[in-house]
């Protein structure tokens, strides 16, 4: 089982992931873009692409639109999805550099290192924190659960577990795994040879492993492809759109206001 | 048959009705099997709706911030569970999770129950973009709405109001059904009226060559006259000639509403013709919320040739020439304490941002023309809809419940900015479907307010002399 998981199921499952993602992605693309029919530019209109990339920026980065109109979803919302890359991007450089990828921006390897630790244990648990607030609120707003379908638990719960496995491992060394370990085990997957023997003395980081790759195969079927969405949306309804000039062709006032058009002494009609 | 399984319903048109329309009803029986076939064909035609039906994640956000649900507390009038009425039924038939894992992931099987379901919520939805404006991603549900309604258009499931537009259109260019005679009656009693009122000569000029073809809502004539006549004394003030086309007399386009082909279509090429044969330079376009969205944002899609008129709206140019002070106006002769509705087609779906916005024309017209102006919180496109959005203008007692249900938030906002405290406000709503959902609704809320347009107190505070 160990084996299957660690050895086997990641090229399952990343295939699933690409294939999935694209099929999805072209399900999309497939659909015809407006402006055969009709036009759904959400006003106020941007009047210039930068006005418009603001748009994209302040909804996309900052979330305002939350932030304004609900501002206790926001304090979870917005904090955990910046976690989330923050954690995704520390995986990826982490684990590469070794944790010294802050040596490029002029820190000593020890101190790259104990960033490398400190934000991976602060983003982990802002991470972990959101996710909880999010799922106690879709339990606890009445107007939320009317909305919320079985999946949308069981996501929400998913990732709870990836986390919380991968907190434990972060914040008890003797669960965790050293960034070399891991870094040997990728690259055998990479280059598609047996695993190290280590990863199976693991059973956080078998976990960890299987929740995250049940996490990929379910994500291109789920509402998780929002990440995409939101941008193909946005390319729909943000747009520059510009009115015609005003001024009425043909038209006089002063001059018909000093011949007094309309008043009875004038002789009525224009 | 107002009622359905409990849920409030407009009354049906008949299969006589549909008729007129030459739309064939779908029987019963292969009613579900055919909506089935027109989703699908829907969900290749619009990417929209495909990304309102694939990337939402059920945050809530849009809950409070509908007017429906704030009004009903409906469930089913939170915008994403009204959606989902349409979603649940997309994800069964269209995608891989919905087929495979339906109870987990909220698919069902379409029955002739849950077609009944859309009819009775995509018409307890106003269209108002709200959601659309507020939501994370910008999930528009207007959009699902449309779709919903086009469907079930076409299955014959459709409000007797909304096909009697659409007969009026087919038959006479207008909703309400007014032939060019009737017409041009009315516009001399209003031209008498305006003598008698303003002391003025202003004449209402049919199917005349003009520089300017106006197009008014059909419904000023019968309902809100002093919109038309406002509009008749700015275009004598500015020595515009100017005209009105008897065969496309209609600022609306029902079309939009219920059936965004034929009919939607029928009108625009009424326009165009009319602007042809009337050797016309420039369009303006009347008081009329969805109407100006279509206008605006369907129809240079939508004409089988060139346009090779542009079209502005009436607020654009009367603000135009309040900012270039071409224009005398007192500002007393409207001294009672005002507040403005901002249509929702207007705000949120057709004003460019900046100061020469239609947002802020509107402000900018009703500030030179009255004295006492009053925003209401929120407003602008955070604004709220009257409650009567898309001809959600329902008698039936149902749905009339309904509707003052709808206009619950409006009325709050109208009493919190004070202006029906000695009951001589003035209700500023510059759209005709906002101004027939108002006329009952400021008296069923009592909120001590006359329901005005923007353009009529223009026509009160210009200075002849």
């Amino acid at each position: 089982m160990s084996y299957f998981i660690v050895q086997i199921l990641p090229y399952i499952a990343l295939t699933i992931f690409g294939l999935g993602l694209l099929f999805r992605l072209g399900r999309w693309a497939a659909a015809r873009l407006l402006g055969t029919s009709h036009e759904i530019t959400l006003a106020p209109f941007p009047q210039t692409p930068w006005q418009a990339g603001w748009i994209f920026v302040r909804e996309i980065a900052l979330f305002r639109n939350i932030f304004f109109f609900e501002p206790t979803l926001w304090v979870g919302a917005w904090p955990m999805h910046i976690a989330l890359f923050m954690v995704l991007g520390g995986h990826a450089v982490g684990f590469y550099f070794l944790g010294e990828q802050f040596v490029y921006i002029g820190m000593s390897p020890e101190l790259s290192k104990f960033m490398s630790n400190l934000l991976g244990s602060v983003f982990g648990m802002v991470l972990l924190l959101g996710l909880i607030y999010l799922l106690v609120r879709r339990v606890s707003l009445g107007r939320v659960r009317q909305i919320s379908n079985p999946s949308d638990y069981l996501h929400l719960v998913l990732l709870i577990a990836i986390v919380a496995v991968g907190d434990i491992m972060r914040y008890f060394p003797q669960y965790g795994m050293h960034y070399e370990e891991v870094y040997e085990y990728f690259k055998a997957l990479i280059l598609l040879q047996p695993v190290p023997e280590f990863v199976f003395h693991n059973v956080f980081f078998i976990t960890h492993m299987l929740l995250v790759q049940i996490l990929m195969i379910v994500f291109p079927f789920s509402k998780l492809v929002h990440l995409f969405g939101m941008f193909a949306m946005r390319w729909i309804e943000n747009r520059v759109h510009t009115d015609p000039a005003p001024g009425l062709p043909n038209v006089d006032v002063a001059a018909a206001r000093a011949k007094g058009t309309g008043l009875p002494s004038a002789g009525g009609a224009a | 048959m107002p009622e359905y399984k409990g849920m409030a319903q407009p009354a049906k048109a008949s299969a006589e009705d549909l008729k007129k329309l030459r739309l064939v009803p779908v029987p019963d029986e292969k009613k579900v099997e055919e909506a089935i076939r027109l989703l699908d064909e829907m969900r290749k035609k619009f990417r929209s709706f495909v990304l309102a039906m694939e990337s939402c994640v059920k945050c809530g956000l849009c809950a409070e911030n509908c007017h429906a649900y704030l009004g009903t507390r409906d469930p089913n009038n939170i915008p994403t569970n009204r959606a989902e009425l349409i979603r649940k039924i997309y994800r069964r038939y269209f995608t891989l999770e919905g087929r495979w894992f339906g109870k987990l992931v909220g698919a069902e099987d379409l029955t002739l129950d849950t077609l009944e379901q859309w009819y009775s919520y995509f018409y307890q939805c106003t269209e108002c973009r709200r959601c659309g404006s507020v939501c994370p991603f910008g999930i528009d549900t207007c959009e699902v709405t449309m779709i919903a309604r086009q469907i079930l258009y076409w299955l014959g499931m459709v409000p007797k109001l909304h096909v009697g537009g659409g007969f009026g259109i087919e038959r006479v260019g207008n909703q309400s059904n007014i032939p060019k005679p009737g017409m041009v009656d009315t516009l001399e009693f209003l031209s008498e009226e305006i003598k008698e009122e303003f002391g003025v000569d202003v004449r209402f000029p049919v199917d005349e060559e003009a520089d300017i073809l106006y197009v008014p809502s059909s419904a000023d004539y019968l309902l809100n006259p002093y919109t038309l006549m406002g509009a008749a004394m700015f275009f004598t003030y500015i020595g515009a000639r100017w005209t009105i086309p008897s065969v496309m007399s209609e600022a609306g386009n029902f079309g939009l509403l219920f059936d965004q082909r034929h009919l939607m279509r029928h009108l625009f090429m009424r326009l165009h013709d009319a602007a042809a044969n009337l050797g016309v330079k420039k369009i303006v376009w009347g008081e009329c919320g969805h109407g100006w969205r279509a206008w605006k944002m369907y129809l240079p899609y939508f004409v089988d040739r060139p346009l090779r008129w542009e079209i502005t709206h009436l607020h654009d140019e009367v603000a135009y020439y309040i900012r270039t002070n071409q224009l005398k106006l007192d500002p007393t002769k409207n001294a009672q304490p005002v507040t403005l509705h901002d249509p929702c087609n207007y705000v949120r779906a057709c004003s460019p941002a900046g100061p020469y916005g239609h947002t802020e024309n509107m402000r900018t017209i009703i500030r030179a023309v009255t004295v006492d102006f009053r925003e209401m919180t929120p407003n602008r496109e955070k604004n709220f809809c009257c409650g009567g959005g898309s001809a959600v203008l329902f008698d039936d007692p149902e749905m009339y419940q309904k509707r003052i249900q709808f206009s619950k938030t409006k009325a709050d906002q109208i009493r919190a900015t004070g202006v029906g405290k000695d009951g001589n406000g003035i209700l500023c709503a510059p759209c005709s479907i906002c101004k027939a959902q108002f006329y009952p609704m400021v008296e069923e809320h009592e909120l001590g307010v006359e329901v005005k347009g923007l353009i009529d107190l223009v026509g009160k505070a210009l200075v002849w002399k």
